[in-house]
């Protein structure tokens, strides 16, 4: 008959699973936090681009940006990803890791999401204030570099946090090439140890607490450059 | 006439679509005088003036800035000649993310390449010079809408422009703040600055104007002096609309 004891004895087993198992999937996160942070940052960059291009470039440009948004915004990112590492980069034959595929291709996403972040806070800027900028002589590089984007990019952190909790889960797809993030091994150390529950569970806590700090980061920052009496 | 004028237009047309809201217009204005231009709205006035620096692309017409033609399609004489114009706009147009200080610096460190110090002397005395003297490490959202039309007085000024073009400086102003903002504007007359501005206030127009040019569909209809325009002006729709201010605005 089974006993209040096994219970006791099944949850000592739960905890001595996570606790055996938690410096490798704390080292995984480590592999989770370079790929998101990888990715935001190609993302940001390639994103301002972007946005640039469709806010202000002819229409050729607003063309290519514009199918480049509906291509990555379109298409699931395991076959973007599969596309890329075992497709495009097989074919041209770049030798290249799983983790930076991985990182490349979250970050071409996330640019496209990015971007129209970024298009929308342009475009929600008083257009008086590059004209002005253009009075002063300006060309238009300098004022879209030191007076559109520095306003755009503040207005941008709340959906930028948005963007940033939705890569973080992302990432965990990247198991699917092999990359030893926190799923992978959650399912590696799962798979041998037949202690499922705790360590997916424990996974979940972990994305959680990294969805936690980065917003929460995000949020100070936001704080820290708002402008002073500017009222959102 | 034998100076030659600081700036001249001639020939200036802009359409949107079928529209033509500037009609082959031609303007003179001579060193340290003060243009005025009147009219109803939509009548052309902003249009003018943003043609003038070319932030409004002309269909046709041509520039001289001290006697010398602008070429706009090379970019580095259009940015050159852009800051020799100062230009300031009915609605401020302040950076919003900039203080004050750094609303009139960024054009000389960025634009003309002075050093962050030298930029910074610079705009603390322009800045004094329009009484912000207390208000320079501001944001936008702090100052009252006085303020920040100085704030961009001051900015336009801190480029040393040759001419300053003012598209109705004080019609975005609560009516108590509007003095400040024109008692600057009479200043700056008084040490000489050329200037053309475009305005509602004729009692304004009529004691300090050199000259006013009236602009009604995009046409320039009559230019003269104040007294001319105000109390002998030849054209039917000059005297109509003057009359028409006056009713609203009370005395001239
Ligand atoms: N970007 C634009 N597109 C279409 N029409 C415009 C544009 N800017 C101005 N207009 C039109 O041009 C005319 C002149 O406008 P404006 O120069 O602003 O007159 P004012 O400054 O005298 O009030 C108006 O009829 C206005 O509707
Ligand atoms: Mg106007």
């Amino acid at each position: 008959m089974p006993g209040v004891g096994d219970h006791v004895v099944d949850m000592t087993e739960s905890f001595i699973a996570i606790r055996d198992a938690l410096p490798y999937l704390l080292h995984g996160s480590m592999v989770t936090i370079g790929l998101v942070c990888g990715a935001m940052l190609l993302g940001l960059a390639l994103g301002i681009v972007l946005a640039v291009g469709h806010v202000y470039g002819g229409q050729v440009i607003r063309s290519v940006v514009g199918v480049y948004v509906w291509f990555f915004r379109g298409v699931p990112l395991l076959v973007l990803l599969f596309l890329f590492y075992f497709g495009l980069f097989s074919f041209l034959n770049i030798n290249l890791s799983a983790f930076t595929v991985a990182a490349l291709v979250l970050g071409l996403i996330s640019a496209a999401y990015q971007s129209q972040i970024f298009r929308g806070a342009i475009l929600s800027l008083p257009e008086g204030q590059f004209k002005a900028a253009r009075a002063l002589g300006m060309s238009d590089r300098k004022s879209i570099c030191y007076i559109i984007l520095p306003q755009a990019l503040r207005l941008s952190i709340p959906a930028w946090s948005n963007e940033y909790s939705i890569v973080l889960k992302d990432s965990a797809v990247a198991y699917a090439l092999g990359v030893m993030e926190m799923m992978a091994r959650a399912h590696f150390v799962a798979s041998r140890t037949y202690e499922h529950f705790p360590l997916y569970f424990t996974a979940g806590v972990m994305f959680l607490i990294l969805t936690y700090l980065g917003t929460r980061g995000l949020g100070f920052l936001e704080k820290k450059v708002r402008i002073p009496g500017y009222a959102r | 006439m034998t100076q030659t004028p600081v700036l001249r237009i001639e020939g200036m047309t802009k359409r949107y679509g079928q529209k033509e809201v500037l009609r082959d217009a031609s303007l003179s204005v001579n060193e340290g005088q003060l243009k005025i231009l009147i009219g109803p709205s939509g009548g052309g006035k902003s249009t003018l003036l943003q043609c003038i620096n070319f932030l409004v692309t002309p269909d046709a017409g041509r520039v001289w800035l001290k006697g010398e033609e602008i070429v706009r399609t090379q970019k580095k004489v259009l940015y050159e000649y852009r800051q020799k114009l100062g230009m300031i706009f009915q609605d401020f147009n302040l950076f919003d993310h900039l203080t004050a200080l750094h609303n009139v610096t960024i054009g000389l460190v960025r634009v003309k390449g002075m050093s962050k110090q030298d930029a910074r002397d610079k705009a603390v005395y322009e800045l004094e010079r329009v009484g912000l003297k207390d208000h320079i490490s501001k944001y936008p959202a702090q100052l009252s809408g006085g303020q920040k039309q100085r704030v961009s007085i001051a900015r336009a000024l801190a480029m040393d422009p040759e001419v300053m073009l003012l598209d109705e400086p004080t019609s975005a102003l609560d009516p108590e703040l509007i003095s400040e903002v024109l008692t600057v504007i009479e200043n700056l007359r008084a040490n000489g600055m050329t200037m053309v501005m475009s305005t509602h206030h004729m009692g304004f127009a009529r004691e300090v104007a050199d000259e006013i040019v009236f602009l009604e569909d995009g046409h320039i209809l009559e230019v003269g002096t104040p007294d001319k325009i105000f109390l002998n002006a030849e054209c039917d729709r000059t005297r109509a609309f003057c009359s028409k201010i006056l009713e609203l605005y009370g005395s001239a």
